[in-house]
C-alpha cells in the first residue's frame, strides 16, 4: 500500500510506535504484533523495516531503550517513551487527524469542480 | 501493560546488540507461527519472509546505534566537565581561605616559573634583531697568557684576515665607545659615540627606519662628517622629528650629519652608542706603531653559505697561528678565533640563568608536593561527602575526573595569577636595566611565554592533584559510611604518602637552600675580601677633555690646576687622578724584563696598568710597602719610574729585590729606556669577582698625562661636594662636564651587580621553599596527631606520660624528615655540581654552608611541628573519649 521509500511511510510508522508504546513500555516485537493486530494487517509492511525507525527514534530521545525480560522469561529490548516522545506523540496525532480528514474530505466531495462542467 | 523486569545493561558492541533484539523478534514469530499449527519449519520461512531484508535491517540499525553512542558520548563528556567545573568551583568558594592560601601558593610557584623563564626566553631562546642571525660570527684575538679570550683585533690583523679568510661573505669592524661632547648651545653633555665600519650594518642585516646607512665613502675622510643615530638618540635628542635626517648635530664642537635612524631593535654586538660615525680601515692602516699595536677593534663577520661556526673557527686559528708567526713583535700570544654572536653575546649569562631555571622548577616541585598533602587533608575531611557520592552510583572514575578538574582549576587560577605576578616581576627587572642581562632582551612574557606558563599550570595541577585523587577512588565506601564515630583515622597508605610528600619537600628545600647559601657566601666573601684600598667617603666622577686639551702640557696643567683647587675646598681631604680607578683600570700592556727575558715560545705577560698622580696611592689608602711612590722629583724629562703591587713583585721578582728593577712596557722596542721601579705598594682588587688581586704597575701623571678618572676623599657625605666640584670645574672652563659622579662605594657595588641579582632571587626561592616546607611538616604532624587523637587519650587515661606520647608523634613524623634529608644530601650533591661554576673562594661542598643549610631548615620545621606536637600532648581524655 505505501511505497517503501515514501516519506508517508516512515512517519506513519513512527506514529504508529508512538500510539503503541503510549500504552506502556513494550520490545520490538510487541509493537510490530500490536500495530498489526490493530490494524488487521492491512499494512503489509515487513516487519524489519520497524526497526530502523525504532533506532532512529531513539537516537532522537523520543524513545528509549533498556533490557528487560519478556513474559516467557527471555531477554528482550523494551522500549519506552520519553516526556519528548509523549509530546511527539500528541503533535502527529494532531497532524495526522487534520490530514487524514482533509484527505478524506477531499476524495468523498461530490461538488464537480468549475472545470468540469 | 505491566513493568517488565529490569536486567542490567551491559554496554555491548551494536552489531552484537542488534542481533539478540532481531533474534528474539524472530524466534517470538517463529513461536507463534507454530502455534498457529505450522511446522517448524514453515514457520522459520514465513517468519524470515515477513520480517524482509534480516541483513540490511541489522546494519542500518548498527549503524544508527554507533552514531547515536558516539554523540552521546561526546555530549556526555561535555556535560560531566561543565557538571565537575561547577562543582569545583562551588567546593573551592566552600572553603575560602584553603582556595585563596592555595592559589597564592600556586600564584607565587608559577610565577617565579613565569618570570625566570621570560628572562631565559629572551636570553637564551629569542632570536638576535639581526637578519639570518645564526650565521654572524663574533671575531676576537685570544689573549694566551692572560687566559683571556676576548681580546679586541687590530686593523693590520683584519686586513690580513680579510685578504687570507675563505669562510665569511662580509665584516664589520668598530672601535670601543668613546665619549664625546654634544653640545646643543646651552649645556655641553657627554654622549657616546661609536666608530663603526659601514660594513657593520649590510653585514648585521640592519636597514635604517629614515634616511640610509653608511656608504664605503662615508669613510674616506679622517674626519667623520656623517653619523648615524639609533633609535633612543632620534626619540630624546631630536624627539622623534620626521626631518632629522641631514639635520646638523656638534659633537666634538664639530658639525656633522644626520645620515640615517637605526631600527628601534637595533642592538650593537657590544654596548651600544648614542652616535655611530664612519670609519674606514685604510686611514688606520697608516699609522706605523699602531696598526698592529693597538688592539682596540670590535668584529662580526657572516658566514658563507655552507660554512659551519667550527670550520670558520678552525680557519682563523689556523690564520691566528700564521700571523702570530710573522708579526711575533705584536702578535706574539695572540691568536684569532670566531663563536656565533649569541654565544658572544650572552656570554656569562648562560649558566645563572640556568641555575635559576632550575631553583625555580624545584619550587614548583615544592609546591605541588606541599598541595599535594593539603588536599590529601581535605580528601580525607570529604571523604563523607565522597562515599556518599560513591553509595548513589558516582563511578571511581568520575570521582577522580572531579577532584582532578578541582586541582586543575586551582592551578589555573593560580597560573593566571602567576602570569600578572610575573609580568610585574619582569617590568621590575627592566627598571632595573641591569648590565648583567644583554640589552637585545625585551624581557616580557610573549604568546609562547604564557601558552607554556599555563602548559605548565596545568601539569602542576594534574600533578599535585593525582595522588589525592587516586586515594579517594580506592577508598572503601561502606566502610567509611559505617564507621560513623572512628572516621576520623587516616588509612596507612594516604599516611605514608603524606610522609614521602613531606620528606620530597624537604629534600627540595634542603638542596636549594644549600645552593642558594653557597651561592650567597660566595658573594659575601667576595663582598668582604680586602680591597686594598678604603672605599669609604669618596667622591669619583671622570673629566672628559676634547681636542683642545691634546697637548701633554696642557692637560698636565688643567689637572694641576684643578687638583690644587680642589683640595683647597673644605672637606676635602685628598685628590687621586688616574687613568682608572680601582675596579675600573681597564688598561694593559705587555711587559718585558731586563732581569729575565721571555723565551721565543713564551707568551707575554699583560699587566693591568693605570697613570696616576702623586696623591693617588694616600687617597685611596693603598698602602706603601717599600721605596717610594710618585713626587715632583719624576718630572716629563726625568728618568721613567714606576710603582707595581705586591703581587707584581712576588710573580716577577720572587727572589730579588723589586726596587731598582727595569722594565718595559708596551711592543718590544729595543730603542725604548728602561723604566725602574721606585716601590711597591699593597695589592688592589681591580676584578672584585676575583678573590686573588692581579699583579698591577702604575705610571706618574707627570710622565704619561693621560687618564681623567678623579677621586676626592672628603671628610663627610661625599655626595655633599659635587655641587662645589663643579663650580670649580667650571671657574677652570666651562666646557668641561663632570661626568659618571658616583661614590666609590657605589662604584665598587656596580661590579657585584651582575653576581647579587642571581643570589638575590636564589635567596627568595629559597625562603619560597623553606616556608611552603615548614607548611608541609606542620601539616604532616597536625594530621598525625589529630588521627591518633583517641589512641593518645586512651594512653594519657592508662597512664601514659605526656612526654611519652609526644615521642610517639616525633617518632613518626621525625622518620620522614630523616628521609626527607637523607635524599637531601643527594640533592644537595647535584646542586652544588651545578653552582660551582659560579663559586668563589668557597668550596662547592662548604661543610659551614650545608650545615647551616639543614639547620634552618630543621629549626624551622621544628617550629613548625611545636604547635601540632603539644596539641597532642594536650589531649583531654575525658572530651575525647566521650
Amino acid at each position: 500500500m505505501f511505497d517503501k521509500e515514501s516519506g508517508l511511510l516512515q512517519g506513519t510508522v513512527e506514529l504508529l510506535v508512538l500510539k503503541t508504546l503510549s500504552w506502556g513500555p513494550m520490545h520490538g516485537y510487541g509493537i510490530a504484533s500490536w500495530i498489526e493486530s490493530v490494524t488487521s494487517d492491512a499494512l503489509s509492511v515487513e516487519e524489519g523495516s520497524l526497526y530502523p525507525a525504532l533506532y532512529r527514534m531513539a537516537k532522537k530521545r523520543w524513545i528509549t531503550a533498556e533490557w528487560g525480560l519478556s513474559e516467557n522469561n527471555r531477554r528482550a529490548k523494551y522500549y519506552r517513551l520519553t516526556a519528548e516522545g509523549r509530546r511527539q506523540f500528541r503533535e502527529q496525532m494532531t497532524g495526522w487527524r487534520r490530514f487524514a480528514s482533509a484527505v478524506d474530505q477531499a476524495i468523498g466531495s461530490t461538488v464537480a469542480p468549475s472545470w468540469a462542467k | 501493560m505491566k513493568e517488565p523486569r529490569k536486567i542490567p545493561f551491559i554496554a555491548s558492541q551494536p552489531e552484537t546488540e542488534v542481533d539478540s533484539e532481531l533474534r528474539f523478534h524472530l524466534e517470538q514469530r517463529i513461536q507463534a507461527n507454530v502455534a498457529n499449527g505450522m511446522s517448524p519449519e514453515e514457520a522459520r520461512r514465513a517468519a524470515m519472509e515477513r520480517f524482509g531484508d534480516v541483513e540490511g535491517v541489522r546494519d542500518e540499525c548498527a549503524r544508527i546505534l554507533a552514531e547515536d553512542r558516539r554523540t552521546h558520548a561526546r555530549r556526555e563528556w561535555l556535560d560531566d566537565l561543565g557538571q565537575d567545573m561547577r562543582f569545583a568551583v562551588r567546593a573551592a568558594l566552600r572553603s575560602p581561605v584553603f582556595t585563596a592560601l592555595a592559589v597564592v601558593t600556586l600564584a607565587l610557584g608559577i610565577g617565579a616559573n613565569a618570570a625566570v623563564f621570560g628572562v631565559v626566553k629572551s636570553v637564551l631562546l629569542n632570536s638576535l634583531p639581526y637578519s639570518d642571525a645564526d650565521r654572524l660570527m663574533r671575531i676576537r684575538s685570544p689573549i694566551k697568557a692572560l687566559g683571556e679570550d676576548r681580546g679586541s683585533l687590530s686593523a693590520g690583523t683584519i686586513s690580513d684576515l680579510r685578504e687570507r679568510q675563505k669562510s665569511f661573505t662580509s665584516f664589520g669592524a668598530w672601535l670601543p665607545e668613546r665619549d664625546m661632547i654634544y653640545d646643543p648651545g646651552d649645556q655641553p653633555q657627554i654622549v657616546k659615540a661609536r666608530w663603526v665600519e659601514p660594513s657593520l650594518f649590510t653585514t648585521l642585516g640592519v636597514r635604517p627606519v629614515l634616511g640610509q646607512i653608511f656608504t664605503d665613502a662615508d669613510g674616506l675622510r679622517d674626519t667623520a662628517f656623517n653619523v648615524m643615530i639609533p633609535w633612543h638618540t632620534w626619540q630624546r635628542v631630536f624627539a622623534g622629528a620626521g626631518n632629522v635626517v641631514g639635520k646638523t648635530v656638534r659633537l666634538n664642537n664639530i658639525p656633522r650629519t644626520v645620515v640615517g635612524v637605526l631600527p628601534r631593535g637595533f642592538v650593537m654586538p657590544e654596548e651600544g652608542a648614542d652616535y655611530y660615525m664612519p670609519i674606514n680601515m685604510a686611514p688606520q692602516m697608516r699609522d706605523p706603531i699602531s696598526v698592529r699595536g693597538s688592539h682596540n677593534f670590535g668584529m662580526v663577520g657572516r658566514l658563507k653559505p655552507g660554512v659551519t661556526a667550527e670550520a670558520a673557527n678552525a680557519e682563523l686559528n689556523k690564520i691566528g697561528d700564521e700571523l702570530e708567526k710573522l708579526y711575533a713583535k705584536d702578535n706574539l700570544g695572540i691568536g684569532l678565533m670566531a663563536r656565533p654572536l649569541r654565544d658572544a653575546i650572552v656570554g656569562d649569562t648562560r649558566t645563572p640563568l640556568l641555575v635559576l631555571l632550575a631553583s625555580a622548577g624545584l619550587v614548583l616541585l615544592i609546591t605541588c608536593a606541599n598541595l599535594a598533602g593539603a588536599l590529601l587533608s581535605r580528601t580525607i575531611s570529604r571523604r563523607k561527602e565522597f562515599a556518599v557520592r560513591v553509595a548513589l552510583g558516582a563511578g571511581r572514575g568520575r570521582l577522580v575526573r572531579q577532584l582532578l578538574t578541582e586541582s586543575v582549576l586551582l592551578s589555573m587560577a593560580g597560573g593566571i595569577a602567576g602570569v600578572v605576578l610575573a609580568m610585574i616581576l619582569l617590568g621590575m627587572l627592566r627598571g632595573l636595566s641591569l648590565r648583567a642581562i644583554p640589552n637585545y632582551a625585551d624581557l616580557s612574557l610573549d604568546t609562547g611565554a604564557i601558552v607554556v606558563t599555563f602548559l605548565l599550570a596545568l601539569l602542576t595541577g594534574v600533578a599535585f592533584g593525582l595522588g589525592p585523587a587516586l586515594s579517594v577512588g580506592r577508598a572503601n565506601p561502606q566502610g567509611t559510611l559505617r564507621d560513623e564515630t572512628r572516621g576520623s583515622t587516616e588509612s596507612v597508605r594516604s599516611r605514608r604518602m603524606r610522609g614521602m610528600l613531606v620528606a620530597g619537600q624537604i629534600a627540595l628545600c634542603v638542596s636549594l637552600l644549600a645552593a642558594a647559601g653557597l651561592l650567597a657566601r660566595s658573594l659575601w666573601t667576595m663582598i668582604n675580601a680586602p680591597m686594598g684600598f678604603n672605599a669609604d667617603n669618596m667622591l669619583t666622577f671622570t673629566v672628559p677633555l676634547p681636542g683642545r686639551y691634546n697637548a701633554a702640557t696642557t692637560r698636565l696643567a688643567f689637572k694641576e690646576d684643578f687638583e690644587q683647587r680642589v683640595k683647597a675646598l673644605p672637606g676635602v681631604k685628598g685628590v687621586a687622578i688616574a687613568g682608572g680607578l680601582p675596579t675600573r683600570i681597564t688598561n694593559s700592556n705587555g711587559i718585558f724584563l731586563q732581569s729575565r727575558p721571555w723565551e721565543a715560545n713564551e707568551p707575554v705577560p699583560f699587566i693591568t696598568t693605570s697613570r696616576v698622580n702623586d696623591d693617588y696611592f694616600r687617597t685611596l689608602g693603598i698602602p706603601l710597602i717599600a721605596g717610594r711612590t710618585f713626587n715632583a722629583s719624576d718630572g716629563p724629562d726625568a728618568p721613567p719610574v714606576m710603582v707595581i703591587t705586591e703581587a707584581f713583585a712576588k710573580k716577577y721578582f720572587p727572589n730579588a729585590d723589586p726596587l731598582g728593577q727595569q722594565v718595559r712596557y708596551g711592543p718590544p722596542d729595543p730603542n725604548q729606556p728602561w723604566t725602574t721601579v721606585i716601590g711597591v705598594v699593597g695589592n688592589v682588587r681591580n676584578n672584585p669577582l676575583a678573590l686573588s688581586p692581579e699583579p698591577l704597575m702604575f705610571f706618574s701623571q707627570r710622565q704619561q698625562p693621560f687618564g681623567e678618572a678623579f677621586a676626592i676623599r672628603t671628610s663627610a657625605q661625599p655626595k655633599a661636594l659635587i655641587a662645589t666640584v663643579r663650580a670649580t670645574l667650571r671657574a677652570i672652563d666651562p666646557g668641561l662636564p663632570m661626568y659618571q659622579v658616583k661614590t666609590m662605594e657605589e662604584l665598587v657595588a656596580e661590579g657585584f651587580a651582575a653576581r647579587k641579582l642571581p643570589v638575590m632571587l636564589m635567596g627568595a626561592f629559597g625562603a619560597l621553599a623553606l616556608l611552603l616546607a615548614s607548611v608541609g611538616v606542620y601539616a604532616m604532624f597536625t594530621s598525625m596527631a589529630a588521627a591518633r587523637e583517641r589512641e593518645f587519650s586512651v594512653r594519657i587515661a592508662l597512664g601514659a606520660s605526656r612526654r611519652s606520647v609526644a615521642a610517639l608523634v616525633l617518632r613518626q613524623g621525625g622518620l620522614w624528615m630523616l628521609i626527607g634529608l637523607v635524599a637531601g644530601a643527594g640533592g644537595i650533591f647535584v646542586a652544588a655540581r651545578l653552582v660551582s661554576s659560579q663559586l668563589n673562594g668557597v668550596p662547592a661542598f662548604d661543610p659551614l654552608t650545608i650545615g647551616g643549610a639543614v639547620l634552618v631548615l630543621l629549626t624551622c620545621a621544628g617550629l613548625a611541628l611545636m604547635v601540632p606536637v603539644r596539641r597532642a600532648t594536650r589531649a583531654d581524655p575525658i572530651t575525647v573519649l566521650r
